[in-house]
């Protein structure tokens, strides 16, 4: 770990103009943080980061436990001679680091109070911000039923503006389609380098998340997962009888809602978040699940920082 | 009211047809609202897959949600059949089919006033007329009258206890007499044509034989029933005070009090008199009266210049108290009778002018009122010459001659009249006429009594509608007064010579009050009123003189003003005390006793019989006759709102 990685940069200043989703004294606390990822990534140009990878580093770190389809070459067997454990050796090394954040905009993204977009696209900005301030290379799509229109990977302070006047002109739409959305993705990053993935959507998907984080995670980005829930998607305020309409499909059912309907929804929808927790645990991928009436500083400043992503 | 029987209960509220069709009319429109199809809310989800897979147990609740909208329906119609009975108003039938009208008669004469029940007689009234009402059946109406010298209906015929109970409360007890025939007759008309109709008189009983007399023809075909009220006789009472200037010398004043016990045994009472408004005692002595001993007390010689003159009646051990109040309440039950109030005439000079030929019986008289008369006498020849003058006068008297024309404007004493000028046309004469009728409240007659006059002849003299027959001789007019605007009449029908009347007191008096009468100033009588009566007072006496209003201040201080119609001015004397009326500049005090020695007899009648006839008590009430079942229906449909409200915010019914 150099000195220089492990002093943070004195904080920039802040933009000069701040959007309503942003103010300026929440920019400012957002500059003295710094992202940790898990893996260790080959820069292009040395950044004010101490990264951690596993395997070709410089100055031993950490150990972490092992997960499917880390390299075994990288095990400490020593280790596990000793405690019985498979643990895999990190080491420490100074590098800049890729940075895409996906945000789901799809229809479903619209709903709920407050929206759900809304904290997605705000949780989206914090993170572009703090990467830009730590020289990091940040690159921001939306994405529905494909990837869309996003920025490309800037580096820098001065793309921030840039990127929140983008976040403000987003709006829902479209159907949810993780997979396709992560497969234009790849395509267009084939030639980039592997980075860190921020994937924020609710993962109402009716063809499954699943296949969009393997392809992610095969193609060795290290993916984070935000999922945001809304207040009355946890606790329906419906009775009696009603007909749903899938935002998203059209799809339209007669319903009466009971108490035992409801007990069975919040089940499903439980079991769901559940699989998506287990899925990300299995494959040591930090998984948050959050809700759109959260206040915006508690996700990013405590949510964030608790589940080890932010330092 | 429908009166439509059903069952064992008779329907009074809304007509049968009207009820069939609210019912029947309310159960289509529900049953077709329950039939329409459920407009389902449409909700957005984000995700259906998570509600899509319940689409099965949606079917397997199918059939209790419909049995559930069933059960909803069922309760809506059971709220329009609660709502549909509590409209129909059903009665038990047995419990009073026909309904009484009945008129609960107050009393609230001045013996009400008694203090010898809890809270006095008047709150026992209340009590037992609250108790009537309370008994009353479903189809009762009942009416609330009070009484005293007028007759008051307190309510019209209603079945809300709660109204009738505000209008009991509103009964009070009066300073007047009562006037039972008065009331009775009112009872009598607004029961007239109702059904059943029902007399319930609360009284102490403290009427006069004439007044129970006459009141029992007014009861014919009524159910009349009696609550008597009052526990003991215990009143000792002022019956009359009054002060005049006496005849011979008006500079004097001399004063009469007339007291009487009512108790069954001896007792001792102080009467003081003051005077003036500070009410100075100019006078206090120790009565003691034997059981329902009268006592007249005259003082002779009034010390005080004031106009104002109060009697009181004390405890005898209650001397040297203040006026008015101190005392007054430990005397005895009632307290409106324990004092009176007397007015002292104004001294006034009246201007007499007597045609005829002279006569020492007539002249006489005339010498004895002293100072307070200014008498010119002519010959009856002068009767025309001097018709110029006559406005100057405050009392012309033509003794045994009659004007060549009847006068149309003045005032007149017309002795023995006969003649194209008497303004009563003769219509023979009569031979040893009996005085058999007079008016002794009537002013003409103040002091005077004519028992026992002898008359040798009169004549029989012919009256309009407003004269007034003071005295009579069996139906025949002997003193006549007639009234109206500008014109003042008095005739005595026979000649003073032939009859015994100069020989008596009588006479000096009678001419006395014919000439105060005749000059509107009554000496005192007219100032005097008895509570209950309507007081009149001349203001304007001219005809065509313009409308005077004048201010009438009763004894309590409440002013009123009060237009003169005919030349005097009318108001109610309603309680005892000083009266002043103020026209102008100038004010004339009237003094208000009760004056009644019917209403100072406290004794409580346990019965009462009017006309021969004992009125009974009222029945007992019978427990729930005024169950009022529209109200349990109107509850149970709050109830069974609840209840859906309840059911539909739990999801039972939804």
């Amino acid at each position: 770990m150099s000195a220089a990685a492990a002093t943070p940069p004195a904080p920039a200043p802040a933009p000069a103009t701040a959007t309503a989703r942003f103010d300026e004294r929440f920019l400012r606390k957002l500059e003295t943080l710094s992202l940790v990822v898990k893996r260790t990534f080959a820069g292009l140009a040395r950044a004010d980061r101490r990264t951690r990878r596993a395997g070709a580093g410089i100055e031993f770190a950490d150990h972490r436990a092992y997960a499917a389809g880390d390299d075994l070459r990288y095990l400490d067997w020593n280790l596990y001679g000793r405690v019985g454990r498979l643990l895999v050796r990190l080491f420490e090394e100074d590098e800049d680091l890729s940075i895409a954040i996906l945000c789901d905009t799809s229809a479903s993204m619209g709903l709920g109070q407050p929206r759900k977009l809304d904290l997605a696209l705000q949780v989206g900005a914090a993170l572009a911000y703090v990467g830009l301030a730590g020289l990091d290379r940040v690159s921001l799509y939306p994405i529905a039923e494909s990837l869309g229109a996003g920025l490309p990977p800037a580096r820098g302070k001065a793309h921030i503006l840039p990127m929140l006047h983008f976040l403000e002109a987003v709006a829902p739409g479209g159907r949810t389609d993780l997979a396709a959305a992560v497969r234009a993705f790849l395509r267009q990053h084939r030639r980039n380098r592997r980075g860190l993935v921020v994937l924020i959507s609710d993962f109402y998907d009716p063809a499954g998340y699943r296949e969009a984080l393997d392809l992610l995670r095969h193609d060795r980005f290290e993916v984070i997962a935000v999922q945001v829930s809304s207040p009355d998607e946890i606790n329906p305020a419906l009775r009696g009888d009603v007909t749903v309409r899938d935002v998203e499909t059209g799809d339209e059912r007669e319903l009466t809602i009971a108490p035992a309907v409801l007990a069975a929804y919040q089940r499903r929808r439980t079991a769901l978040l559940r699989d998506l927790s287990g899925f990300c645990r299995e494959r040591a991928l930090p998984c948050f699940c959050i809700t759109s009436d959260m206040a915006f500083d508690d996700v990013v400043l405590r949510i964030f920082r608790a589940g080890g992503a932010l330092a | 009211m429908a009166g439509f029987a059903w069952g064992g209960f008779v329907l009074g509220g809304l007509p049968a047809g009207a009820l069939a069709a609210v019912a029947a009319g309310g159960a289509a429109i529900l049953t077709g609202l329950y039939l329409l199809k459920l407009e389902r809310r449409r909700v957005l989800v984000a995700f259906s897959p998570l509600w899509t897979a319940l689409a099965g147990e949606r079917r397997s609740e199918r059939w209790a949600r419909r049995l559930r909208r069933w059960l909803s329906l069922l309760l809506q119609l059971a709220f329009l059949t609660l709502l549909v009975l509590a409209a129909a108003d059903p009665r038990p039938a047995a419990a009073d089919r026909g309904g009484r009208s009945i008129v609960v008669l107050i009393d609230r004469s001045a013996s009400m006033a008694a203090r010898d029940e809890p809270g006095g007689r008047i709150a026992r009234a209340r009590r037992a007329a609250e108790e009537i009402v309370a008994g009353m059946s479903g189809r009762d109406r009942a009416m609330i009258i009070s009484f005293g010298a007028g007759v008051s209906p307190e309510s019209g015929f209603e079945d809300d206890p709660q109204r009738l109970r505000a209008a009991i409360a509103r009964a009070d007890a009066s300073d007047e007499p009562g006037d039972l025939p008065a009331a009775l007759e009112f009872a009598r008309a607004v029961l007239r044509d109702r059904p059943r109709p029902t007399l319930v008189l609360i009284s102490d009983g403290g009427f006069s034989e004439s007044a129970r007399a006459a009141g029992g023809a007014a009861l014919a075909g009524i159910d009349a029933r009696f609550v008597p009220v009052g526990q003991r006789r215990d009143n000792v009472a002022i019956l009359s005070f009054g002060a005049r200037r006496k005849p011979a010398d008006p500079a004097s004043v001399e004063a009469a009090v007339v007291v009487q016990s009512f108790r069954a045994a001896a007792t001792t009472v102080i009467l003081e008199i003051a005077a003036g408004p500070d009410s100075v005692p100019i006078e206090r002595i120790r009565l003691k009266l034997e059981a329902g001993e009268q006592r007249r007390y005259v003082l002779g010689a009034v010390p005080a210049a004031d106009t104002e003159l109060r009697a009181t009646l004390r405890p005898a051990g209650v001397e040297g108290t203040a006026p008015e109040s101190a005392g007054l309440d430990q005397l005895d039950d009632l307290a409106v009778d324990d004092r009176a109030f007397a007015v002292v005439p104004a001294l006034r000079r009246l201007k007499v002018l007597r045609v005829g030929a002279g006569d020492l019986f007539v002249d006489g008289a005339l010498l004895s009122l002293g100072d307070t008369v200014d008498v010119r006498r002519v010959p009856a020849a002068a009767a025309a010459s001097t018709r110029a003058s006559w406005p100057a006068y405050d009392a012309i008297i033509f003794d045994g001659v009659t004007p060549p024309e009847a006068p149309t404007a003045g005032h007149f004493l017309f002795i023995d009249p006969s003649g194209p000028g008497s303004p009563f046309p003769v219509r023979g004469t009569i031979a040893d006429p009996i005085v058999s009728e007079s008016k002794p409240h009537h002013p003409l007659l103040r002091h005077v009594a004519l028992a026992d006059v002898n008359i040798a002849r009169a004549q029989r003299l012919a009256l309009a509608a407003d004269d007034i027959a003071v005295a009579s001789a069996l139906g025949a007019p002997l003193i006549v007064a007639r009234a109206r605007p500008g014109l003042r009449v008095v005739a005595l029908a026979f000649s003073v010579r032939q009859s015994d009347l100069p020989m008596r007191t009588a006479f000096p008096l009678l001419l006395a009050n014919s000439i105060a009468f005749l000059a509107g100033d009554t000496q005192g009588a007219g100032l005097a009123l008895r509570t209950g009566q309507a007081a009149r007072w001349p203001v304007a006496d001219a005809a065509g003189a313009p409308t005077v209003t004048a201010t009438v201040i009763d004894p309590l201080g409440n002013a009123q003003a009060r237009a003169a119609r005919a030349g005097a001015v009318e108001w109610p004397v309603q309680v005892t005390g000083f009266y002043r009326l103020r026209t102008g500049r100038s004010e004339v005090t009237f003094a208000a006793n009760l004056a009644d020695p019917v209403e100072s007899d406290t004794a409580p009648a346990r019965t009462l019989a009017l006309g021969g006839r004992t009125l009974p008590a009222p029945d007992a009430p019978r427990p729930g006759q005024r169950r009022a079942y529209w109200a349990w229906a109107l509850m149970a449909a709050a109830a069974l709102t609840l209840f859906e409200w309840c059911s539909y915010h739990r999801r039972w019914t939804v």
